[in-house]
């Protein structure tokens, strides 16, 4: 499903991953390990095709990213990867049921309305449609990026730290919440942390 | 979703940034509107009023102010000429048709104007009421002249003394008063605004009614060449008459032209500069509005939006912007042209309609769309060349 192979990531001359091999099979749910400036984000934007290697190569949902031209590129990240950044990224200027549509609008996917409301409901922000990302809370935000991401059913779920600044209770819930809607998707699933406390919830961890 | 969506949410996201963006837009458009409306009426109107008319004869003088008095009946004639004179020049063989003018009243600001049946006629106008005039001291009403007036056949009118005084003024010919006997159909020329008599009843109320005709004056006389070769003759022998002055309304009306003209012409350039730097002004709001947006557009993209997606919806919203702001500049530039035609209908200057629409306003539409287009493809340009992890990275 995933696979990372021979990878030398550089920024100018300093070298910011370096990975022999790496493989996630469908379905995996897979914690990704590290301190600060590991290259935790790295991997993700490797994996999502945000990123190109600079050395080695990435497959992922059945494409040599290496391979894919920028628009090809684009197609497939919209319909195959779902991300969850670290900073969410919700458009300002849209409401909330306008942020969820912008997924398989933006990928060229049927609105999926049925999904959306589903989706908002299963998560809690069902009465926040109309609403602007500024008028959530950090956790009702946080569960509208997750909303996003896996609105158009990716095959690869993507998270960035998505437990910093959360106390306990909020980070096992934002788990929870990330590996069932990822078991719901059958989608693969990467959460890269420094937060050791999602280690007792993935039997798969990649340490950087 | 879509991009018409998208581009109106951004654009909502920022009402102040957007608005003056479409009012110094839509500044610009009205400018040329306006200008392109009342410049386009005025050389219609002047083209219908001289229409027909080959040469204005009346007293030495300035030619154009000969013809600006006796064909557009906006400035007052040079002087009279003698009836004799009339006469021998209406007989002469390049002379098809002369048709005699004698000013010097008016009612209300309204030109009471001296002549014959011809003068209608030559403006192919019809009786909307009444009759035309038979003798002296009755009067027949241009249309524009009856509704300001609210008068009818049956009415009676006094003039006043000089062709811009009202009603109320001192030298009221009271003692000679004109019978309203008709009341003529719109034209859309200058004798919409015009009192028609005989040339008769102007002698009569300016004491010298009784006199010989040969000791009677004429302001000009309107002719029409019998032959095209009259036009490089007849001028010149008019002129060579110490005591007459030929006028040629085309060539007047031309030369006025070039003189407006230019100030027109200075004015739609600088209609064009306010379209311009609308267009810039555009141009620094996109851009702008990309610097903040560069972190949402790379979300886009995040979600797989393809760079042309990107690119479409920044020049949609130029396009918007752009259309907004000619859509006001239409309304705005109709409706000043409309209020100055009320101005100038309340001054007797003719009318100036703003419900008018010129084939040039496409042109302008086009112009301005093009504004937004262009404004929005640098910045269109940047969007395409995100760099997506970098600036996902800056949070």
């Amino acid at each position: 499903m995933l696979s990372l192979s021979a990878i030398r990531q550089r920024y100018g001359s300093r070298l910011v991953l370096s990975l022999d091999q790496f493989e996630a099979s469908a379905g995996e749910h897979w914690l990704v390990l590290g301190a600060s400036g590991s290259g935790k984000t790295t991997l993700l934007n490797l994996a999502a095709g945000l990123l190109r290697a600079t050395e080695g190569s990435v497959r992922a949902a059945g494409e040599d990213l290496g391979r894919l031209g920028e628009a090809a590129l684009d197609r497939w990240r919209g319909r195959h990867v779902g991300i969850v950044p670290q900073k969410l990224h919700l458009v300002a200027s849209l409401t909330v049921a306008q942020n969820l549509a912008l997924a398989p609008w933006l990928a060229g996917l049927p609105p999926g309305a049925a999904r959306a409301a589903k989706l908002l409901a299963a998560l809690g922000l069902a009465d926040k449609a109309g609403a602007r990302p500024a008028q959530l809370s950090h956790g009702q935000a946080q569960r509208l990026a997750l909303a996003r991401a896996v609105m158009n059913r990716p095959a690869l779920l993507l998270a960035d730290e998505p437990t910093s600044n959360l106390d306990d209770a909020a980070c096992a819930a934002a788990l929870d919440l990330l590996q069932a809607q990822a078991r719901d998707c059958g989608a693969t699933l990467l959460v890269a942390t420094h937060d050791r406390r999602a280690r007792e919830r993935f039997e798969k961890v990649l340490q950087l | 979703m879509n991009l018409a969506a998208m581009s109106l949410a951004y654009l909502r996201a920022r009402p102040l940034g957007a608005s003056l963006n479409v009012v110094l837009l839509a500044l610009g458009v009205a400018t040329i509107t306006v200008l392109l409306l009342a410049s386009r009426q005025l050389e219609q109107r002047m083209h219908g009023d001289a229409r027909g008319i080959d040469l204005v004869v009346g007293a030495k003088g300035s030619p154009m102010q000969l013809v600006l008095s006796a064909v557009f009946h906006i400035d007052v004639p040079p002087g009279n000429i003698p009836v004799p004179e009339a006469t021998k020049l209406a007989a002469h063989r390049s002379v098809k048709q002369a048709i005699p003018m004698a000013l010097g009243d008016s009612y209300q600001g309204f030109r009471i104007v001296g002549t014959t049946h011809d003068y209608p006629a030559h403006y192919g106008a019809k009786l909307g009421a009444g009759r035309l005039w038979q003798g002296p001291m009755e009067a027949v009403l241009g249309a524009e002249v009856a509704r300001a007036s609210r008068l009818a056949p049956g009415a009676r009118i006094v003039g006043a003394h000089g062709l811009g005084g009202g009603a109320g003024a001192e030298d009221l010919h009271d003692d000679a008063p004109y019978d309203v006997v008709g009341v003529l159909a719109p034209t859309g020329t200058v004798i919409d605004r015009l009192v028609l008599t005989a040339v008769e009843s102007v002698w009569e109320v300016h004491g010298t009614g009784g006199e010989p005709e040969e000791y009677q004056e004429l302001t000009a006389l309107l002719l029409r060449y019998a032959s095209p070769l009259a036009a490089a003759t007849l001028p010149r022998q008019v002129n060579a008459n110490p005591q007459l002055q030929a006028g040629s309304p085309a060539y007047e009306s031309a030369r006025l032209f070039r003189m407006v003209g230019t100030g027109v012409e200075v004015l739609q350039g600088f209609g064009v500069v306010l379209m311009l730097a609308a267009g810039l002004s555009v141009f620094i709001a996109l851009t702008n509005a990309l610097e903040e947006r560069r972190r949402d557009l790379a979300v886009m993209r995040m979600l797989g939006a393809g760079r042309g997606k990107l690119f479409g919806l920044l020049v949609l919203e130029g396009v918007l912007l752009a259309a907004l702001g000619v859509a006001l500049g239409l309304a705005l530039g109709h409706a000043a042209t409309a209020a100055t035609g009320v101005l100038l209908e309340a001054r007797q200057q003719g009318p100036l309609s703003g419900l008018l629409w010129l084939a040039e306003e496409w042109w302008i539409v086009g112009g301005a769309l093009l504004v937004g287009l262009a404004a929005a493809l640098a910045p269109g340009w940047r969007a395409y060349r995100t760099d997506l992890a970098g600036v996902l990275a800056e949070g």
